[in-house]
């Protein structure tokens, strides 16, 4: 049978270890961890919303300049969880790779398209010797024509699965048990739910309040099939909702 | 293929001449979801567990069984994005021999150009092999066919077999099981029964996948309304 792992580069690039694994991959999701920040996503009946933590370190920081949610095309958005530079480079190419689908094919790139693109890049870097895994998990949402409402998420081995609600980062697991419980009899949330139970969703994991300037919201509608960021005044409305609510 | 500064193969001998990192690979898939096929008189049944990390994935958005050409289909134990990545290359190998010989393309010529590009990750340069292992069930001239391509590239014919964490268990089941007159629908109902046999929880027509070709020579995923009437039957 095999002795040791060989030259012990199992840890180094992205070959197999002695039980099959590959290492490189697996502390790639715990540099995603190592952001310190958790995000949620939720999908609910013609919506979906996206919800990540604004860590500002500094307060000399210009913070509209930090933001981890990015438009990809004008009703396609990527939210991405772990490091920052390994995001924008992703957001980059993932914008690049839309925009000429568009122009090849004559309509826009779907989400669960997009998605797959991505998820395929991250499995090259897992084969790869050449070029790390990305330290990012990405959430990719947008309204589909014939699909509804959609929210995909991708990881650093290249897997990618489409969600009625999921998390990343530093807090995942809690996040995930917290939505399973509210998610459980499939329930079909309105805009206005799918947002607060987003919201809350972080709130009830980190155990904290936010204040509308702490957090970044992204959401698509069917009404308004635009990704967009909500403003500091909506996330307020809802925060308020929220607190009432309780 | 050999990527730039890796001119190295990283698959390479040990000293008493195994390569250590195809071992791993099949491990693996050892670890992977168990999938097993099995090959009837008048077609072939592939199949495989789906369990999925939570209830919160949305289980539609997930295939793990795809078809290559319209008379071959394919199921895989191990990592699923190796797996996608097998499905795109072999797909545009079976258009482009159709594209020079105006045939669609043999199940052993596809399977044999599938095997090939997993040896070459076991040798090319800055590569590592492929964590999966492919079951081929395909219907063509020759009548139906099941081949099973390992992460080194070998493959082999098989009347039934199995792949994954459950694979022995399942092996020595589908072995008991298994006479060469055996009609489809007979085989699907088998296979349900190994799926069964290993499987953690309660097995529903949501968390399995299950694929056949029949005579008609057109290779079908089956809907969860119909792989609940199976079930229902072997109940």
């Amino acid at each position: 049978m095999s002795r040791g792992s060989g030259a012990g580069y199992d840890r180094h690039i992205t070959i197999f270890s002695p039980e099959g694994r590959l290492y490189q991959v697996e502390y790639a999701f715990k540099a995603v961890k190592s952001s310190g920040v958790t995000s949620i996503g939720v999908r609910g009946k013609d919506s979906v919303c996206v919800v990540t933590q604004k860590k500002v370190p500094d307060k000399l920081l210009d913070d509209t300049s930090i933001t981890h949610l990015f438009p990809i095309t004008k009703y396609t958005g990527l939210l991405a969880t772990g490091l920052t530079a390994d995001a924008r480079s992703l957001v980059s190419q993932a914008r690049n790779e839309a925009a000429e689908f568009r122009k090849k094919w004559g309509y826009e790139m779907p989400v669960d398209v997009l998605a797959k693109w991505i998820a395929d890049k991250a499995q090259i870097y897992t084969q790869h010797a050449y070029m790390r895994p990305l330290g990012v998990v990405a959430m990719v949402l947008g309204y589909d024509e014939e699909k509804n409402a959609q929210l995909f998420k991708c990881d650093p081995a290249g897997h990618f699965f489409g969600h009625k609600a999921t998390s990343a980062g530093l807090k995942e697991q809690e996040a995930i048990n917290f939505l399973e419980k509210k998610m459980k009899d499939s329930p079909q949330f309105t805009y206005d739910e799918t947002v607060q139970i987003a919201i809350s969703a972080l709130q009830s994991v980190l155990q904290e309040d936010f204040k509308a300037t702490e957090i970044e919201v992204g959401v698509v509608r069917k009404e308004d099939r635009v990704f967009r960021a909500l403003k500091t005044e909506e996330i307020d409305q809802h925060l308020t909702a929220i607190s009432e609510r309780d | 293929m050999g990527d730039s500064q890796y001119s190295f193969s990283l698959t390479t001998f040990s000293p008493s001449g195994k390569l250590v990192q195809i071992e791993h690979a099949l491990t693996a898939v050892g670890s992977g979801q168990t999938s097993l096929g099995i090959k009837a008189a008048n077609g072939v049944v592939i199949a495989t567990e789906k369990k999925l990390p939570s209830i919160l994935v949305d289980e539609t958005s997930v295939q793990k069984i795809q078809s290559l050409t319209p008379n071959i289909g394919v199921v895989y134990s191990g990592m699923g994005p190796d797996f996608r990545v097998l499905v795109r290359k072999s797909r545009k190998q079976a258009q482009q021999y159709y594209q020079l010989y105006k045939e669609t393309i043999p199940v052993t010529q596809l399977v044999r150009e599938t095997a090939a590009v997993m040896q070459e990750f076991t040798q090319s340069g800055g590569v590592r092999p492929f964590g999966v292992s492919l079951l081929i069930a395909g219907y063509d001239d020759n009548g139906p066919q099941l081949y099973q391509v390992d992460p080194s590239g070998s493959y082999f014919s098989w009347k039934a077999s199995a792949m994954g964490k459950n694979v022995s268990n399942a092996k020595t089941f589908l072995e008991k099981r298994y006479t060469e007159d055996m009609e489809l629908d007979d085989a699907i109902h088998t296979a349900i029964l190994t799926l069964k046999e290993g499987y953690e929880g309660q097995i529903s027509a949501n968390n399995i996948e299950i694929g056949v070709i029949r005579a008609d020579r057109e290779f079908k995923v089956l809907t969860p309304a119909e792989i609940k009437d199976f079930l229902e039957e072997v109940e």
